[in-house]
């Protein structure tokens, strides 16, 4: 009974002839896009990334708002010369989007090693390395742009706040230009970085534990101690490690310490740990079974 | 065509596929029988790329998998039912299946119709049950029209529509000269859709033939005699050289020796009978007596292991260690 309703519209005779199917790197992007939309995961993680960057653009407008109204200048307030204020007021939520981000990047393998989509995947990309390659720049470029948008918006939503203070973001300095970029820099290569740690250690969970611990729980601690002790070493340890020397690209000279590594030194720091991880995640996922 | 060489996967000590050497041919269904941890799913794993072999090689289409430019196209699996994004839907997870290849979105709903999916295509792989996982995972081998199919247990959790349709559509494909290679740990199931059987056991090949030959190879025909004169008879039939064993004193089981001439005998001796029952081992019997050997083996193998083991700590325990290797020849 079924064969006679399936098979006929099953396959035309095509076994022996040659396919015109081809997996091409591009096909495999195109694939890999298809897969990042289709998940709600991805746009809550997103929708995260946007309003946690906004939503703190507002709160840190407000507060430096009402200081400037009570007499207090953001210089005397520890927050850096007074004319880096505005930029520092748009890209002060990336402290939090960094772990939204990093949970995007990370889910984007650890998603697929839980729930065995791996196998598919890895069937249909069998020599592995495109399937991540292709991971790798859409969850950057997605980043990147979603990063590019959330900054966008705080630059409007605190706009009204901070005009009639002269604070706003001054497009033509140097400083300000730096930190822009630096923001999405920043958030793109932790969301690389997450990417590799996730094929690293395939679990959702542990990935998420460890990211947490690198950008957040660690550079936090660390400043605390630097805080309270000063002492030399932990200066040393904070300029190689990927948060706190990376995100001295965002930050620069304003809020770090004088001894803290430079913005664009920094970044290279991260950058450096990021394509470690990565050329260590391809040569795993390359030998590992699946 | 698939063709396995010396095929082995040793996972740490234990030795799960054991340098097996088969060739699957194109234009027939081909079943992979074993019990569950035969090594069934491992040699499937490592045909298609997935599982690394710890020796010899496998080639599909006369190369490995990896290696083809277009490899949905020359072999689809379904490899675990669940082998899916559960957070995405059936058509999404077909369509970017799908676009690595850049087959098109014509195909993808093609497959849909083909498998009946059309009803949940659209709502998230989570909710499916087992049955509709298997279809989207046989969907999802399809996609490609690929040349080569390896089911890893297709009928599992199917109902009995599912089971004659994935049963249909393997012969179906096969008819168009494709290669078709399924496993199960069923032998009832393998001898309906198959046209040839590789039997597996603990990581080695048992058997390889086309299915009438195991059958009627494995196959044995005994006869049931219940008489008075059972050790008479017993010794009579022995004589002329038919194997009888017997579980009660009346109840002979006669292995060698057809109904009628037994019947025959039993007349020309004047010995009554009151049972003369001809009996012929089903499918499974036949499995089980070719699978029985690698079970035994395991069994054996593990007490050899406490043998040595205790052989190592003193003089004591190497007498312990010998009589009990004795006691076990």
């Amino acid at each position: 009974m079924s064969a006679t309703t399936l098979a006929p519209g099953t396959t035309n005779p095509t076994a022996s002839r040659t396919s015109p199917y081809r997996l091409t790197f591009g096909h495999v992007l195109r694939s890999e896009w298809i897969k990042f939309r289709s998940l709600r995961s991805t746009w809550w993680t997103l929708g995260i990334t946007v309003l946690v960057m906004v939503g703190f653009s507002l709160m840190f407008a407000a507060v430096v708002s009402s200081m400037e109204s009570a007499g207090v200048s953001a210089e005397e307030a520890g927050m850096g010369a007074a004319d880096g204020v505005g930029v520092m007021v748009v890209t002060v939520g990336y402290t939090f989007a960094q772990l939204a981000v990093a949970v995007l990047g990370a889910l984007t393998v650890t998603g697929e090693y839980s729930t065995g989509m791996i196998r598919s995947t890895l069937s249909a990309v069998p020599r592995r390395l495109p399937a991540l390659a292709a991971k790798m720049i859409v969850t950057g470029v997605v980043t990147a742009v979603s990063t590019v948008v959330a900054v966008g918006l705080s630059y409007l939503v605190t706009y009204p706040i901070l005009s009639g203070k002269d604070m706003t973001v001054d497009f033509s300095s140097a400083e300000d230009q730096r930190a822009l970029i630096g923001v999405v820099l920043y958030l793109t290569t932790v969301a690389l970085f997450s990417v590799a740690v996730g094929v690293l250690l395939r679990s959702s969970a542990g990935a998420i534990f460890t990211l947490v611990a690198v950008f957040f729980v660690l550079s936090m601690v660390l400043s605390i101690v630097l805080g309270v002790t000063g002492a030399e070493w932990v200066q040393t340890l904070m300029n190689s490690l990927p948060a706190s020397a990376g995100e001295q690209v965002v930050l620069g000279g304003g809020m770090s310490s004088p001894d803290a590594i430079g913005p664009w030194p920094g970044y290279a720091v991260l950058a450096a740990w990021t394509a470690a991880l990565t050329v260590t995640a391809a040569v795993v996922l390359k030998r590992r079974d699946a | 065509m698939i063709e396995a060489r010396g095929l082995t996967k040793r996972y740490g000590p234990k030795t799960a596929v054991d340098g097996i050497s088969f060739t699957v041919r194109p234009g027939t269904v081909t079943g992979f029988l074993g019990p569950n941890g035969a090594g069934k799913s491992t040699t499937m794993r490592m045909i298609m790329g997935l599982d690394r072999p710890t020796a010899g090689t496998v080639t599909v289409n006369g190369r490995p998998y990896a290696q083809h430019r277009s490899p949905l196209t020359e072999v689809g699996a379904l490899l675990d039912a669940k082998a899916v994004h559960t957070g995405r839907s059936a058509y999404n997870h077909l369509l970017a299946m799908a676009a690595t290849h850049g087959i098109p979105t014509k195909r993808v709903d093609e497959v849909i119709d083909m498998t009946g999916l059309q009803s949940v295509a659209k709502k998230r792989v989570g909710g499916f049950s087992l049955g509709m996982g298997q279809r989207l995972g046989i969907a999802s081998a399809l996609l490609g029209d690929p040349k080569t199919l390896i089911l890893d247990e297709p009928v599992n959790g199917l109902d009995p529509e599912g089971v004659l349709w994935v049963r249909n559509l393997a012969r179906y494909l096969a008819s168009e000269g494709r290669t078709v290679f399924l496993s199960s740990h069923l032998m009832s199931e393998v001898a309906l859709t198959a046209d040839h059987i590789i039997v597996i056991g603990k990581g080695r090949i048992i058997a390889d033939a086309p299915v009438s030959d195991i059958v009627d190879g494995t196959r044995q025909r005994t006869v049931r005699v219940r008489t008075p004169h059972a050790t008479q008879l017993a010794e009579l039939l022995t004589g002329d050289g038919a194997t009888v064993t017997s579980d009660e004193p009346s109840l002979l089981v006669v292995t060698g020796a057809d109904a009628a001439g037994i019947g025959e005998l039993a007349a020309a001796k004047g010995f009554v009978l009151h049972e003369l029952t001809p009996v012929t081992s089903t499918l499974e019997d036949a499995y089980m007596a070719l699978t029985a050997d690698s079970v035994e083996y395991q069994t054996e193998s593990a007490q050899n292991h406490v043998g040595h083991g205790a052989a190592g700590t003193s003089a004591g325990a190497q007498a312990t260690s010998d009589s009990l290797e004795g006691a076990q020849r």
